[in-house]
């Protein structure tokens, strides 16, 4: 088989896996085909998409971003607690935190040489301090005058398809151009694929770096914001559910942690497949609290399928 | 005498090289052998033969009489033959007898239990043998080389008396960054050691190889050209032996080479990295190629990584163009015209993932974009120009790096540099692992740059490719410049005559 | 050939012997902390002299049992240059185990101080679970237990119905609460683990393999250290002593349920590395993670004796981590940091 072929081939088994999965769902329950459910289902995952679509480009570096749940929780708490006083400038703040997360990330990863895991890990806890700090350790709620006024954008319905979908399609398309068109996104997956040749050929490698880690924080604040204004509230807790999902969907969706491959419909396509098993395992009547189970095993053997072990000489 | 180490026929080969042809040696019990060899001559596959590491393609070795594979280096070392590599094989965060007796813990467990002072009571036993006096509890990392090298040969000598055959030490390099008191005594064990193993020692220091082995074996191509006993050995007899095959002049493309040389490109002033080379000093025109010879461990390689931006200089001065650069980073050394051509392809010079052309404009990608959004057509278009012009065999700019062969994956690292536009090309041994017929056309690659005024330096990877390529080569020799010639067409130096500066 | 003369050839002032100064030199990495802890209990002391009563450092050692059980473990896997990050999964799916086996409100079983074995093995079969798949599977550490992580956390979530199990055994709680000699149980607990760990990190070859493997692992191989086997069974210790922890957890708490191990992995790692063992591995010690234990639950308590509200602890154990990961990191090593 050529590289051509092979490569084909990694492509297809995410999308063959998602239609036979709903295909699937489809046999047990016709009516989950009907477009109005396809679209409540898509717009259901597309904050888990939202949160993992920046941190794949962390991913495709071959570094990881632990921190994103710990940033979407920080965002909606800064969102919820902001809103009544400043309106939309509020929505500023709540996303220019989320970036800020990842300059922080960016640069302790560069500057420091911690490894990006123990870095996120530590970030992430600093975020959840300002989370309880911003809150005042408790759930704040949104009022409905506030979510009509500021967040209609992100919960409304346009021609009959909920804006989140729309939401997360122009994200989507935007970090798809960027991963694909622009020098950056190659660069990023030339760092992933080879850092040493990236270094060699005089790049300025620290700065793709950390703009990915920048982009990761601010798709984590926005996924947090559209998580805010999905449930009404925001909550120092409210994505702490969602770190072991969003990574699982970036995996599952064909993106080796290694690093070098990858792209963000790959990310989508993983994250419907995420919400589909979701809803699978809940007809067949698996409970909630066993879900994490299926999500471990499956991010662990995902990892396992897609990671390039030529690349590593000494697994740690 | 009776043979403890026997190879017969041996022969390795790796994808395109046959790294050893045919080698046959023997090594004697209680008999110091020499191995001497120019770079590339197959000195280091062998000994990771004799490590275990590489597996014979044919041919036969015999340890203590028996047929012998090595299955890992453990293995080799628990039959009896043990290295002492340059690069040590010590964990420095573990203490001296705990180094000694890695692996082999079992002979002072108590009950899973580690009997610390018996261990070090062991260990001291050993330490004597190399003389060396330290408190067998202390930390490696505390150690200076020349004493960890001892801890070394010591575990080799721990064999002694632990398993029934006999001991052969190899010593590969193991003078090269000693002291000239630690060498005195390095030598002296090996002749108090001579009663209890025999010791294959490798260096590239002609007069040491000849005062501590009784007998030399010299390669060359991968082959042994020649042995002597050492009494009867002389440095330039062993030097000729060394070298061997004549120069063809057509191979290089020698009616190329420029006569005539552009205005001056490059300065270099004093430069020195501690611990690699000293004050190398020279200037560099136009369309001028500049060949580097020297050993391993002549500093040479570090200095072609310093041009990089790889290894930063510690003194020194840099001048492109008559404008002083610094060299901290790659970024820096890129943007002051160099262009670095790095000896691992696959690792630094090649992106695996990316595409041909992606490769080709990695550097110079800001030419290729706006707003940071890349213009594909131009990009192929440029790019599509070089593989012609290079003859690169490719199917299109988009194949991916992988599927080209090394020869055309190196034409793609050196067009990477042309459009970017680097004003001197540093080539680290650029024909490294490549067939043939591409290395010619590397040749005619690298006398185009010098036609269209690119200024080279070159670190070849024979003797012959620096002195048919370049103009002038320089001698690098324990980071020094020993030497100097000029390599006009027609009035080429000799490779003895480099080779007498080297070693 | 026990005693070799010294050559007489070779006549020279000094004798023929490279001789060492054995006496290694201080190493101030290693004392940093003792020093950080000192100088913190000066300066908490300082702003609230009720952090200087008996009682309070009672508290103190007491509040430290169970990290400092978690980080016997954790530390032999960061020496490695690994990471365990499902730390927090196998003690809440111990803790589980642990009350559901003792007299209880759930189910039917009295098995007494005799569940704790029962815990502490089930935390070594998941931590052999890590080992192998990260080994066998070649996948990374940190990603093999981020996942095997939730998947415990998901298994003690639904064995329960997300409902905590009480425990209702006196007995099995004065494992933690009971105290022998003044101090509470659990202190002495974490003392045993201590001793069991300083055993194995100095006087077995798991613990010299570890450091060898840490340091250099090629090496390692070249040498003969069974590598899989060693990296498995560094995995399997964690995890034992994962489940004791477990098994204190809820001995302590009364109950066993999924959250019962909230925020214990980040305490863990960050008392490894503020105690000085460096991730990159081969450099540190149990017993700087002890001292790294203290300097985190003293910081904690004068926290809150001073009056921080508790959730900036999470913040400040972020900026520890960074600060100390960057202190201990020997940045000549790393070409590529990922």
């Amino acid at each position: 088989m050529s590289d051509k072929q092979k490569e084909l081939l990694r492509n297809l088994v995410p999308v063959f896996t998602l239609l036979i999965l709903v295909l699937g769902i489809a046999a047990y329950e016709p009516r989950f085909l009907r477009p109005a459910n396809l679209i409540t289902v898509t717009a259901d995952t597309m904050t888990l998409f939202l949160m993992a679509s920046g941190a794949t480009f962390v991913i495709m570096l071959g570094s990881i971003d632990l921190s994103i749940q710990a940033v979407a929780s920080m965002t909606s708490c800064i969102l919820a607690a902001m809103l009544p006083m400043f309106g939309g400038t509020a929505l500023l703040v709540a996303l220019a935190a989320g970036g800020l997360a990842g300059v922080l990330s960016g640069l302790v990863v560069n500057n420091f040489r911690i490894p990006s895991f123990v870095a996120t890990l530590a970030i992430g806890g600093i975020m959840t301090s300002v989370a309880f700090w911003a809150s005042n350790e408790r759930s704040i709620y949104i009022s409905d005058n506030d979510k009509s006024a500021w967040l209609d954008w992100a919960t409304g319905t346009t021609a009959g398809i909920d804006n989140e979908v729309i939401v997360g399609i122009l994200v989507l398309a935007a970090l798809t151009a960027i991963l694909s068109l622009t020098r950056f996104g190659r660069l990023v997956r030339a760092v992933g694929s080879q850092e040493q040749a990236v270094v060699a050929s005089g790049i300025n490698v620290n700065r793709i770096k950390f703009l990915a880690f920048v982009i990761s924080g601010l798709m984590a604040g926005l996924a947090g914001i559209v998580m805010a204004a999905r449930l009404g509230s925001g909550s120092p807790t409210l994505a702490s559910e969602f770190l072991l999902p969003a990574i699982a969907c970036i995996i599952v969706g064909g993106t080796a942690i290694t690093g070098g491959v990858g792209s963000i419909w790959k990310t989508f396509v993983g994250a419907l497949i995420i919400a589909v098993v979701r809803i699978g395992m809940t007809f067949v009547g698996v409970t909630v609290f066993a879900q994490q189970i299926v999500f471990g095993l499956v991010l662990v053997l995902a990892v396992a399928m897609t990671i390039d072990r030529t690349k590593v000489s000494v697994v740690k | 005498m009776e043979s403890i180490l026997e190879l017969e026929s041996v022969t390795k080969e790796f994808p395109g090289v046959r790294a050893l042809d045919s080698v046959s040696m023997h090594v004697d019990r209680n008999e110091v052998v020499g191995l001497i060899g120019e770079n590339g001559a197959g000195k280091s596959t062998l000994v990771k033969i004799l490590a275990g590491i590489h597996r014979i393609d044919a041919g036969t070795m015999k340890f203590g009489g028996e047929q012998a594979s090595f299955r890992s280096p453990r293995d080799a070392f628990d039959r009896g033959l043990t290295m002492v590599f340059q690069e040590q094989s010590i964990i420095q965060t573990l203490t001296v007898a705990e180094n000694i007796f890695l692996g082999r813990e079992r002979e002072f467990l108590r009950f899973g239990i580690i009997d610390k002072r018996a261990m070090n009571a062991a260990a001291k036993v050993e330490l004597a043998k190399v003389h060396l006096d330290c408190d067998p509890a202390t930390k490696c990392a505390n150690l200076d080389f020349a004493a960890r090298q001892m801890v070394e040969i010591a575990k080799a000598l721990s064999l002694d008396g632990r398993i029934d055959s006999d001991i052969v030490i190899l010593l590969d390099e193991p003078t090269s960054v000693l002291e000239r008191r630690e060498i005195d005594l390095l030598f002296e064990i090996i002749k108090e050691l001579k009663n209890k193993a025999s010791i294959i020692f490798i260096s590239h220091r002609l007069d040491e190889v000849l005062q501590v082995s009784d007998r030399v074996y010299v390669l060359r191509d991968g082959a042994v050209v020649h042995e002597t006993a050492s009494k009867d050995a002389t440095i330039t007899g062993l030097h000729e032996h060394m070298v061997g095959r004549q120069l063809d002049h057509r191979y290089y493309r020698e009616n190329k080479q420029r006569q005539s040389l552009g205005k001056p490109v490059l300065s270099i002033r004093n430069l020195s990295i501690d611990g690699e080379f000293r004050n190398l000093s020279f200037d560099l025109s136009e369309g001028e190629i500049l060949g580097i010879a020297g050993v391993v461990g002549s500093g040479r390689e570090a200095f072609a990584r310093c041009l990089g931006g790889l290894l930063p200089p510690s003194g020194g001065e840099i001048l492109i163009d008559g404008r002083a650069v610094r060299l901290n980073h790659p970024h820096q050394a890129v943007n002051a015209g160099f262009g670095f051509v790095p000896s691992e392809r696959k690792s630094e010079g090649i992106v695996i993932g990316l595409s041909v052309s992606e490769n080709m404009t990695l550097a110079a990608g800001k030419r290729f974009s706006k707003f940071g959004f890349i213009s594909f057509e131009r990009e192929r278009a440029e790019c599509q120009r070089w593989i012609d012009r290079l003859r690169i065999r490719t199917p299109s700019t988009k194949t991916p790096m992988q599927s080209l062969s090394g020869g055309n994956q190196q034409k793609v690292v050196l067009s990477k540099w042309q459009i970017f536009g680097s004003k001197v090309a540093v080539l680290d041994h650029p024909t490294r692992g490549i067939d043939v017929g591409a290395k010619e056309d590397v040749y005619e690659l690298i006398r185009e740059m010098a036609e269209q005024g690119v200024a080279i330096i070159l670190l070849g990877d024979t003797l012959e490719e620096v002195i048919g390529l370049s103009n002038v080569i320089l001698v690098l020799k324990d980071g020094e410049v020993s030497a100097r010639f000029e390599a006009p067409v027609g009035a080429k130096p000799d490779q003895i005559d480099l080779i007498s500066k080297m070693v | 050939m026990r005693k070799p003369r010294i050559p007489a050839r070779l006549s020279r002032p000094t004798k023929n012997v490279l001789a060492f100064d054995t006496v290694e030199s201080i190493n101030w990495r290693a004392l940093a902390p003792i020093g950080v802890f000192f100088l913190l209990c000066v300066v908490i002391a300082i702003f609230s002299p009720n952090f200087l009563s008996v009682s309070n450092a009672i508290r103190i050692l007491n509040a430290s049992a169970i990290p400092v059980v978690l980080v016997m473990g954790a530390t032999f896997v960061i020496l490695m240059g690994s990471i365990d990050l499902s730390v927090e999964g196998i003690v809440a799916l111990c803790a589980v185990v642990t009350a559901s086996l003792v007299l209880n409100d759930t189910f039917a079983s009295d098995l007494g101080l005799w569940a704790i074995p029962f815990a502490v093995l089930a935390g070594g079969i998941i931590g052999g679970i890590n080992g192998s798949t990260h080994v066998y599977l070649k996948v990374p550490s940190f990603m093999v237990t981020l996942g095997i992580g939730f998947v415990c956390l998901g298994i003690a979530t639904a064995a329960l119905g997300g409902f905590p199990v009480r425990i209702s055994d006196r007995g099995f709680r004065a494992l933690t609460l009971g105290r022998t000699l003044g101090l509470p149980n659990g202190i002495w607990v974490a003392a045993a683990a201590v001793a069991v760990a300083m055993i194995v990190q100095e006087r077995t070859r798991l613990g010299r393999y570890v450091y060898a493997i840490g340091t250099d692992e090629t090496t390692a191989r070249q040498s003969g250290v069974p590598i899989e086997r060693t990296r498995v069974l560094v995995f399997v210790l964690a995890g034992l002593f994962s489940g004791l922890a477990g098994a204190m957890a809820a001995a302590q708490l009364g109950q066993g349920h999924a959250l019962i191990a909230s925020g214990r992995l980040f305490t863990t790692i960050t008392a490894v590395v503020v105690g000085g063992t460096a991730l990159s591995g081969g450099v540190g010690s149990v017993l700087n993670s002890v001292v790294g234990v203290l300097i985190v639950i003293v910081l904690t308590n004068g926290m809150v004796l001073m009056g921080v509200p508790p959730f900036v602890q999470q913040g400040v154990q972020g900026f520890l981590i960074i600060v100390a990961v960057t202190l201990a990191l020997d940045r000549r090593q790393l070409l590529v940091v990922k």
